[in-house]
Formats: C-alpha cells, structure tokens, sequence
C-alpha cells in the first residue's frame, strides 16, 4: 500500500491521456471545498441537547464559529509548512495524507459532537481537518502545470475551481443527510458527520487513484517551449528558500491578500448585506439566492480568469481584478441608491468571480515567476496571505459598519464607506501588481556541477 | 474514446452538477 503511493510508483507510462489528472484534481477540491459550506452545521451544533431549539448546556455560536477560523487559519499555516513534503513526496502520497487528515478530522468532530466536548471539535475539524485542506489544496498543482507546460492556467483554474464548488454540493448534502437521520432524540448531526467522514475519504481517493506524474523528459505533442519568453514568464527555476526572499514574492503576497479582502468581507456579509441596502425589497430567501449565485460565480470565475489569463498573460489579468473592482466598489453605493437590485447583483457576481479568479490564476503566476520546480511549495506559502485576508475582510466589513450604525447611520446606506474603502484596499494590490518585475537572473537556480541537475542539490547563482 | 477518463470525468461532473442545479433552483428566489 505504502509503496502505491510513492513518487516513483505515480510516474505515467508512455500514451497516459494528461486529462485524467484535471478530475483527480477535482476529486481531491470538491471535497476539501466542503470547508466553504461549514455554516449549515452552525446551528445544528448549538441544538445539541436541546434537538429543536439550544438548551442552557447547548454550545454557543461564538464558540462553534471558531470552528471554521480554525481550520482556515490552519489551511494557510499547513500549506506553508508541508508545501516542500508535498513537493518531495509527490501528489499520491500527499493526497492521500489530506484524505485521512480531512475524513479523519469529521471522525474526531463526530467522536466531539459524541462526548459534547467542544475542544475535539477543534482539534476534529479545525487542526486535523485544517491539515487535510491546507495539504490537499496545493498537492496537485505543480502536478498539473507540469502536466500542461502550455495551459497552465486553464489547469489549474480547473482543479481550485472545485474549492469554490465544493459548497454546492456540501451545502445541499449536508441538509439532506440531517434531514434524514434526525430522530426525536438525535438532530442527525453526528450520524451526519460520519457519512460524511466516510463519503470525503473514498471521494478524494478516486484522485489518489487517478493522479500520475509526467515522465522528467515529457512534453506535449507537438509543443516546444518557447525559445524567447513572453515578458515576465521565466523558463529558469527558483527554489523555495530564495523565492519567499525575492520582493517578487512579496508584491504578489500582497496583490493577493488586497484582492481576497476586497472579497472575502462580501462572502461572509453578502445576505444581510443585500436586505438592509434594499430595505423591505429582498427576502431572507431571495437572500439566500444571492448568495448561492455568488457561489456560482466564485466558483466559474476560478476557471474563466486562470483561463483567460493563459491569454492575456497573469499581471495583465490581476490588472482586470483591481481595475474593475475599484470601478465596481466604487459604483455600488451609488447603485443603492438608484434601487437597482439587478445591477447590485451583477455588480458583486463580477467582482466574486474575480475573488475566485485571483486563486485560480496565483498558481501559473508563479509558475511565470519562479518556474516549475518549487512551485508547489511556493504557492504554499503564498497562500500565508489568504488567512491574513480571512482575518482583514471580515473585520473590515463588520467593523466599519458597526460603527457607521452606532453613529447614526441609516442601515441602508452603512455600506457605502465600506466599499470606498475596498477601493484603497484594491489600489494598493493594483500598485503592486504594476510594480512587478521578473525575478533576477541572480536568484535563479543552478545546478551543482557535483550533482547535476537534481532540484536539492544546486547553488543558487 | 478512453472508458477511464470517461467514468473519471463523470465521477466527478455528475456531483458538481447536481451541487449546481440546486444552487439555481434556490438562486431562482431571487428573482421571484
């Protein structure tokens, strides 16, 4: 079993079709995307022991709701410090590794709901679930670019576009399943937990089973690379040590973060969001529409942008996202107060798409930047900048508009400030984004005379 | 056409099909 999942045992055989790696991909994002629809157990988890309504003993919100901070907090943190054993030991082996971690993480969650000790919940879902994320986001994408050398971001953009679809089906799953084990005894929740436990495991080991490796010398039919590339795409390689240490890193680091802040703090706010702009207008239903289209949206826009930027290059597509986001945030208030719901709702499904673009399309970006060798574990530790991101946003949002509130703001209007300042937060990435440069031919990677061209072993120039 | 990555590809559309038929139907509220 173990020597199934070593690197050397994933290598493909000459005629492997590359299109079997996208959906082992996927199976690996569909299931870790479950993290995005984490909220439709948040009362259920507060109802406990009182079945039908929380009960003095029941958990809080505030105390479930750590659960999912945990767990993304531990998603950026375990991306950057396994980033290089993913690396090392191949997307097998670290798939796997991310399907015990997440199915193991609701089995210890069930084992919490079981015993109603919170902290299992934590440690369940939040440390080991949070592993299982962190590792299964980045272990197949230095695969796949490898893979497609000439579309990397159509590659790429297809797999992280299953982290955003992951919620549409865990969301209606999730429901289901409660539904069906609820008992006058039981909410479901923790038979609930198990399934789905169970069902996340055998589902990511399709990709486990599927994913190969291309042979070291393997290159598409007919494609060479180009001799002069294009500007800011690199065919040399940086390593990991000397990639995080290069402003290079950093400017993208930030351009990321500003854009996932602009994003992030719509996300989580976009329901009461809706009905006070639109005071009496919007429904908690048509709420909850808006909300799944923009689910919609986060998750095609992951693959359109990374596709499209395979076109019109990576920063020149980050330029789109920061462009145009500061066009849109910068219109919304006025739209409010038009009373248009329709161009509302268009407005924030282009500017979710381009939130979900932005992950999809940082992986070819450092592809572009770093090359292939390390970029797996760099994109690891790139993605630092989505928990600082899910800590910024929200604040942001939910900040601002309280004290717009507590200062005699009128609800309906307790947006717009916030959205002027998303502008900032967008001008800053955009500004980043211009200043970047390719990475110095003194940071590139050179292969030790002594030991040829293994990837650990060279000097850097 | 290869049954692999046929069944493969299935295995993993018909559940991200189904997640999105049941997001439109309830994005549809929206509009009502």
């Amino acid at each position: 079993m173990l020597a199934f999942l070593d690197r050397k045992n994933t290598v493909a055989p000459a005629g492997f079709n590359r299109f079997m790696v996208p959906p082992a991909a996927l199976s690996v994002h569909l299931a870790i995307g479950q993290a995005y629809a984490f909220s439709t157990f948040n009362l259920p988890l507060t109802k406990l022991i009182g079945i039908n309504h929380s009960a003095p003993g029941d958990w809080k919100l505030a105390q479930v709701g750590w659960t999912f901070s945990i767990a993304i907090a531990i998603l950026g943190i375990s991306a950057a410090v396994f980033g290089r054993w993913v690396e090392t030991v191949g997307p097998r082996k670290s798939m796997f590794t991310a399907a015990v971690c997440f199915g193991g993480g609701f089995m210890v969650s069930a084992i919490g709901i079981h015993l109603h000790q919170i902290w299992l919940l934590y440690l369940g879902y939040g440390v080991l679930g949070g592993c299982g994320l962190g590792i299964g986001y980045i272990s197949p994408v230095s695969t796949l670019i490898k893979w497609f050398p000439d579309r990397p971001g159509m590659a790429t953009g297809l797999a992280i576009m299953g982290f955003g679809g992951g919620a549409l089906i865990a969301a209606p799953l999730s429901f289901w399943l409660m539904e069906h084990f609820r008992t006058a005894q039981s909410n479901g929740i923790l038979e609930t937990f198990v399934t789905m436990g169970v069902i996340y495991f055998m589902f990511m080991m399709i990709g486990v089973y599927a994913v190969r490796v291309p042979a070291e010398d393997w290159k598409p039919k007919g494609w060479v690379a180009p001799a002069q590339p294009k500007p800011l795409v690199t065919n040399a390689q940086v390593t990991l040590d000397v990639a995080w240490r290069t402003p290079q890193f950093w400017l993208l680091w930030v351009a990321l973060c500003m854009n996932v802040t602009a994003g992030i703090g719509v996300l989580g706010q976009a329901s009461p969001m809706i009905q006070e702009i639109f005071n009496g207008r919007v429904s908690p239903a048509a709420a909850a529409g808006f909300v799944g289209l923009l689910s919609l949206f986060n998750m095609g826009g992951r693959f359109f942008w990374a596709t499209a930027s395979d076109y019109i290059g990576r920063r020149n597509t980050y330029m789109v996202f920061f462009v145009l986001g500061i066009l849109l945030y910068s219109t919304v208030p006025t739209i409010g107060h038009l009373g248009s719901i329709g161009l509302f709702v268009t407005a924030f499904l282009i500017i979710i798409s381009m939130y979900g673009g932005s992950f999809s399309t940082v992986p070819a970006y450092l592809r572009d930047l770093f090359g292939t060798m390390h970029v797996g574990a760099i994109h690891g530790a790139l993605l630092t900048a989505w928990s600082a991101a899910g800590v910024l946003g929200p604040v942001l949002v939910n900040y601002i508009r309280q004290y717009q509130i507590a200062h005699g703001v009128p609800k309906t209007q307790a947006y717009s400030i916030t959205m002027y300042i998303m502008c900032g937060v967008l001008l800053i990435g955009f500004f980043c984004n211009l200043a970047m440069r390719a990475v110095d031919a003194k940071h590139h990677f050179r292969a030790s005379p002594k030991s040829g061209t293994a990837p650990n072993a060279g000097v850097q120039a | 056409m290869n049954t692999r990555l046929v069944l493969l590809w299935l295995a993993v559309g018909i559940p991200l099909l189904w997640g999105v038929l049941k997001t439109l139907e309830n994005a549809l509220k929206l509009f009502h």
